[in-house]
């Protein structure tokens, strides 16, 4: 070619055409031009390969049969959408269904935009295989899961005492109710039919009361899908209680429940937030186990604050945290704890940001840590 | 023939957990033992006095007040109830703290009924002598109140090994006033010697 001083206007735009043509065959995403009616006028290279069609085959053709679902902006259809002419609705990638020349359908990232100045409008599309992508963002969510699952399981495993000893009330009043009926039938002269039936009703009540403690407790660590409905916030903390119990009354700490009126509903899924609850109702009991037995308290509360979202909050009356643990608190394996994996925190901060909300710490009023967490209430 | 319930010894058992009270109460009447319950260390210390006679079977692990604590606050009322702790797995070091503090025993839940019954026997023995002895000391101690000044002067003197010359020496007295004043010491004290006398007012620590 000779250089620019010398083009002749004919020359030029060849040497543009052929430009834009290395331009459109370069490109790695697939490239669509199409009319307001979503007719095809033109796609690229990276678009045939990865409809496996060549482009004679879809020139005229309607841009909908390479989408497998209605593709939809709001509640306008594309065609709609394109007739309408209002490019920044349609402008944003969107993950669509897309349709292989087989029927195979994949994901891509779908963007459309206006051609400016272009009489009778026209619209470039384009379009990148995704499938890549959203399996890495399985692969991220499933790991996740299971990380919050061993959360779950690693808190139990820190409760195991307070759980034993659970366990072993009701086992110790069996037993003792047994023998002590023993003891009666040893002697048949004696009218004992009462006594003997209570002893047995004592039995059977307290083997229940065992079996709903190792209920709940199967019932919070089992490997669940995360399920979110709309949820009590105080009907959550109720649940929650006899777990929460079990811990601290292993460690002669009383719960102080502080539970605010006319609470919104929240979307969440409760045994997710009730490990988060769980892990800082844990936090709090270490906190104070070097305080005098009567006084361990842990406060729990609930309430409305001023955004309207619901407010939870743990406080407990333990030394406290320095300034520099206020800071690493939320990092993962940062721990105050001899034996502590330091991801507790951690987790329930993900849990509670995948729900919408805040987690937040700031010093108890009487000294001691306080630990709160907001989750925005269900929209109408 | 047993006295009145009023008289025989209660079993008082302290726990938190309610169905484990129950069932101890439970076991308590299924052999015949008067029992008391209560739900915590403070319910307890409202309701008890030191003049009943029994034995104490508490619960090591509380809420507020802990079965240790009340320990605690028993010894510094110094009162003589003989205490049974009822631990969990786990609970050893508790236990041995307990038995320093001057527990008689302590058992593991869940316990066979006969192991906590022959505790509580031997508690109740141990309660039985308690009181003996200190039925003793006041018996001495009043025994003492009841001597005159003048009797008391001899006595404390006599006990320090002084013969009776010296002491009518002390204390301006006659010889012979001295050995009446003696004898009305032996005889309201009960003693049986002088050794039994020295043993006595030792006992109740009033050795000069």
């Amino acid at each position: 070619m000779e250089t620019v001083g010398t083009e002749t206007p004919a020359q030029r735009a060849t040497r543009l055409e052929y430009e834009y043509q290395g331009v459109l065959d370069a490109m790695v995403d697939a490239l669509f031009i199409i009319d307001a009616r979503g007719t095809i006028e033109l796609v690229n290279q990276a678009g045939e390969r990865l409809f496996d069609y060549r482009e004679e085959e879809l020139i005229d053709k309607n841009f909908s049969m390479l989408v497998s679902e209605p593709y939809s902006v709001g509640q306008d259809t594309l065609e709609q959408s394109l007739q309408s002419g209002e490019p920044h609705i349609i402008g944003a990638g969107r993950e669509v269904r897309a349709r292989r020349r087989d029927g195979s359908n994949f994901a891509v990232d779908l963007s459309i935009g206006l051609i400016r100045g272009s009489d009778p409008q026209r619209f470039v599309g384009f379009m990148r295989d995704i499938t890549d992508r959203q399996n890495a963002e399985d692969k991220v969510r499933q790991l996740q899961d299971r990380l919050t699952h061993f959360g779950r399981i690693s808190t139990m495993g820190e409760m195991a005492a307070g759980i034993a000893h659970e366990i072993n009330q009701p086992l110790t009043a069996i037993a003792t109710y047994a023998q002590a009926c023993q003891r009666m039938l040893a002697d048949p002269s004696a009218a004992l039919t009462p006594d003997l039936l209570q002893g047995l009703e004592r039995i059977e009540s307290q083997a229940l009361r065992a079996g709903e403690v190792i209920r709940r407790l199967r019932s919070f660590v089992r490997n669940r899908e995360v399920r979110r409905e709309p949820i009590d916030p105080n009907r959550l903390l109720d649940d929650l209680l006899m777990l929460a119990q079990t811990d601290t009354r292993h460690h002669s700490i009383r719960i102080r429940l502080e539970q605010g009126a006319g609470l919104p509903l929240v979307q969440a899924d409760a045994v997710q937030i009730q490990q988060v609850i769980l892990n800082l109702v844990r936090n709090g009991i270490d906190a104070m186990s070097e305080l005098p037995h009567d006084r361990r308290e842990l406060h729990l509360r609930t309430r409305l604050d001023e955004h309207g979202d619901v407010e939870f909050m743990v406080s407990d009356l333990g030394p406290g945290l320095s300034e520099a643990a206020q800071q690493e608190l939320f990092n993962p394996f940062f721990t105050t704890k001899p034996a502590g994996t330091g991801l507790g925190l951690a987790i329930s901060l993900s849990i509670v940001r995948a729900h919408g909300g805040k987690v937040w710490y700031r010093p108890g009023d009487k000294g001691g840590a306080c630990f709160l967490f907001s989750l925005p209430p269900v929209t109408a | 023939m047993k006295a009145t319930q009023g008289t025989r010894p209660t079993i008082f058992i302290v726990d938190d957990d309610s169905a484990v009270r129950d069932a101890l109460k439970f076991l308590m009447r299924s052999v015949g033992h008067p029992v008391e319950t209560f739900a915590s260390a403070q319910e307890f210390l409202n309701g008890y006095s030191d003049d009943r006679a029994g034995c104490l079977v508490l619960d090591i692990r509380m809420p507020g007040m802990s079965g240790l604590e009340l320990q605690q606050k028993l010894v510094e009322q110094r009162a003589i109830v003989p205490i049974i702790f009822i631990t969990g797995h786990g609970d050893v070091p508790m236990a041995v703290e307990a038995m320093q503090a001057g527990a008689v025993d302590f058992i593991q839940k869940p316990f066979r009924d006969q192991d906590l019954l022959d505790r509580i026997n031997q508690a109740l023995e141990k309660d039985v002598a308690n009181r003996a002895a200190l039925g003793e000391l006041n018996a001495i101690r009043e025994r003492l109140v009841s001597l005159t000044p003048r009797e008391r002067e001899v006595m404390d003197l006599v006990v320090q090994g002084k013969a009776n010359k010296v002491i009518a020496g002390d204390l301006n007295l006659s010889q012979r006033t001295v050995e009446i004043h003696r004898a009305h010491v032996m005889e309201k004290m009960n003693a049986a010697s002088l050794a039994h006398l020295v043993r006595m007012v030792l006992e109740v620590g009033e050795l000069k």
